[in-house]
């Protein structure tokens, strides 16, 4: 089980603090599958940087039961290392834990989870881009996380791709039974994927839809509809406090 | 292998050359036939002094290149670590690097005399800051969101620096040693023209004041080959090695 308490992230932009995410009070069952949704700038991507603990909270804390957390992350974009074939790119992280032999095995398994097997030896630059984020969820499978963490893993990809890929995750979710936290700003994704819909607006969360549907879900399918229809309401529903800046993703900052 | 339309080009500047020295436009003593180069090749080749100035010269160029890279890759990495030393110590390098390594000559001479020293110190001079802006730069232009990756992987910054950094900034390191070895051929020849005793550029003010024109060309190609050669097998080790760079390599002929 994950708790977040009072997990809040405020940034300085020059003279001005703006607040990120202000004081969540959050808890992810073990083995559970929970999406966060909001439009862009809700501090959705920093909730889950600092789950990732790519950034320390400013006030408030993480608290994990049951030792420490293996984490996996996937990221918007497949993040691969362009000089590693996707073999290499899978047993990066797991190359400092276990002999050379060991990390190449698990790495083909991975590989074969996300239907990858044929591409072990390919470049990045050789991947369309469904196959390099499916090279990305291998990569984060590999280290057998218990907690997933997933920003708009699929934002980027065709509709049919993406379609088949929330399967695919659903299905090793399914396998496995990691925590999953996923964050998307598609309403229709949320419902399809979450048991817990969290709705996040301006830093806070005001909303939490549970959705008790098997799996896989059918887009079409009126229970699902009525899920979205609520959410979009609560989310498009007018503003409850003054405008406040709307932030740049926090891993969007230029470069040095 | 060089394409057929490539050796076109070169037969094409050959020709030109033949026809402007035996046609009486330009007098022979001036610019003699590439026949009477080629033959004054052959004979300086046979006579084994061809083989001494070149051996004297590639040794330069392979000790200053080498040095330089010693002394260039270190710096920018502790530039990298530590912020601190970057803002102390980096507008001075950047005054130096105003500086033309031929402008250091006669100090250098003064300091070092005439001997090796002086003109592997010009090449480490030349070579040094295309190397070492390489080496920052490619750092410097990391993609964080790389570095996010080892981070979740609990990596520690040496292991996020040998993983992570250092092979993202692999494409800005090869520009700059690319360059560099460009620039240590230049240095050296004009080290050599200035005091020297033997080497490729030695061999060229010598056969200038002997009035030996057709030595002065053939110094001139074999320079200008042995260049093309050096150049051609950085390239090659690099797309052994890191084809995955082939593409970076154009942006450094310089």
């Amino acid at each position: 089980m994950l708790e977040a308490h009072q997990l809040g992230k405020a940034y300085r932009l020059g003279e001005t603090e703006v607040v990120a995410l202000a004081g969540v009070d959050l808890t992810f069952p073990r083995g559970s599958i929970t999406t966060v949704v909001g439009r862009s700038g809700c501090g959705k991507t920093t909730l889950l940087r600092l789950l990732a603990g790519l950034e320390q909270p400013t006030s408030g804390a993480l608290r994990r039961q049951g030792g420490p957390v293996r984490t996996g992350v996937v990221f918007q974009e497949a993040r691969l290392m362009p000089w590693l074939d996707t073999l290499g790119n899978v047993s990066f992280g797991l190359r400092r834990r276990f002999p050379a032999s060991v990390a190449e095995e698990r790495s083909r398994v991975a590989l074969e989870t996300v239907g990858l097997s044929a591409f072990a030896d390919a470049m990045p630059s050789q991947l369309s881009g469904g196959m390099a984020q499916r090279v990305a969820i291998a990569r984060a499978l590999v280290t057998e996380p218990d907690l997933l963490l997933l920003d708009e893993p699929f934002a980027a990809l065709d509709a049919f791709t993406r379609r088949a890929m929330q399967n695919e995750l659903i299905a090793i979710w399914q396998k496995k039974r990691p925590t999953i936290v996923f964050v998307t700003h598609d309403v229709e994704e949320a419902v399809l994927l979450g048991q817990h819909v969290l709705e996040l607006e301006r830093g806070r969360v005001v909303g939490h839809e549970p959705v008790d549907l098997p799996f896989p879900r059918d887009p079409t399918a009126t229970a699902v509809n009525d899920h979205r229809r609520r959410i979009l309401a609560n989310l498009t529903a007018p503003a409850r406090e003054p405008e406040t800046a709307v932030l740049p993703a926090p891993d969007k900052e230029p470069s040095r | 292998m060089p394409r057929l339309s490539t050796l076109a080009v070169f037969l094409a500047a050959l020709a030109a050359w033949h026809v402007a020295s035996t046609s009486g436009w330009v007098t022979p003593f001036l610019l003699p036939s590439p026949q009477a180069v080629f033959e004054t090749l052959v004979e300086l080749a046979g006579s084994g002094v061809l083989a001494k100035h070149t051996l004297v010269s590639l040794r330069r160029v392979a000790s200053g290149y080498l040095l330089a890279i010693a002394f260039a890759v270190p710096v920018a990495l502790l530039f990298s670590l530590s912020g601190a030393l970057r803002r102390m110590i980096e507008p001075l390098l950047e005054f130096l690097r105003q500086i033309p390594p031929l402008a250091m000559m006669p100090l250098l001479i003064l300091w070092l005399g005439i001997g090796e020293a002086q003109k592997i110190g010009i090449i480490v001079l030349s070579c040094f800051f295309p190397i070492f802006l390489g080496v920052r730069g490619g750092i410097t232009a990391v993609d964080r969101k790389l570095i996010d990756v080892g981070t979740v992987y609990g990596f520690s910054r040496t292991e996020i620096m040998l993983r992570i950094v250092l092979p993202s900034a692999l494409p800005s390191i090869v520009v700059g040693l690319r360059i560099g070895l460009g620039y240590s051929w230049r240095a050296l020849v004009g080290a050599e023209l200035i005091a020297s005793s033997a080497g490729l550029g030695y061999m060229i003010v010598d056969a200038e004041n002997l009035a030996r024109t057709d030595i002065v060309l053939a110094g001139i190609l074999v320079i200008g080959v042995l260049g093309l050669i050096s150049d051609h097998l950085l390239r090659y080790l690099i797309s052994r090695k890191a084809s995955w760079l082939s593409g970076d390599l154009e942006m450094a002929r310089a």
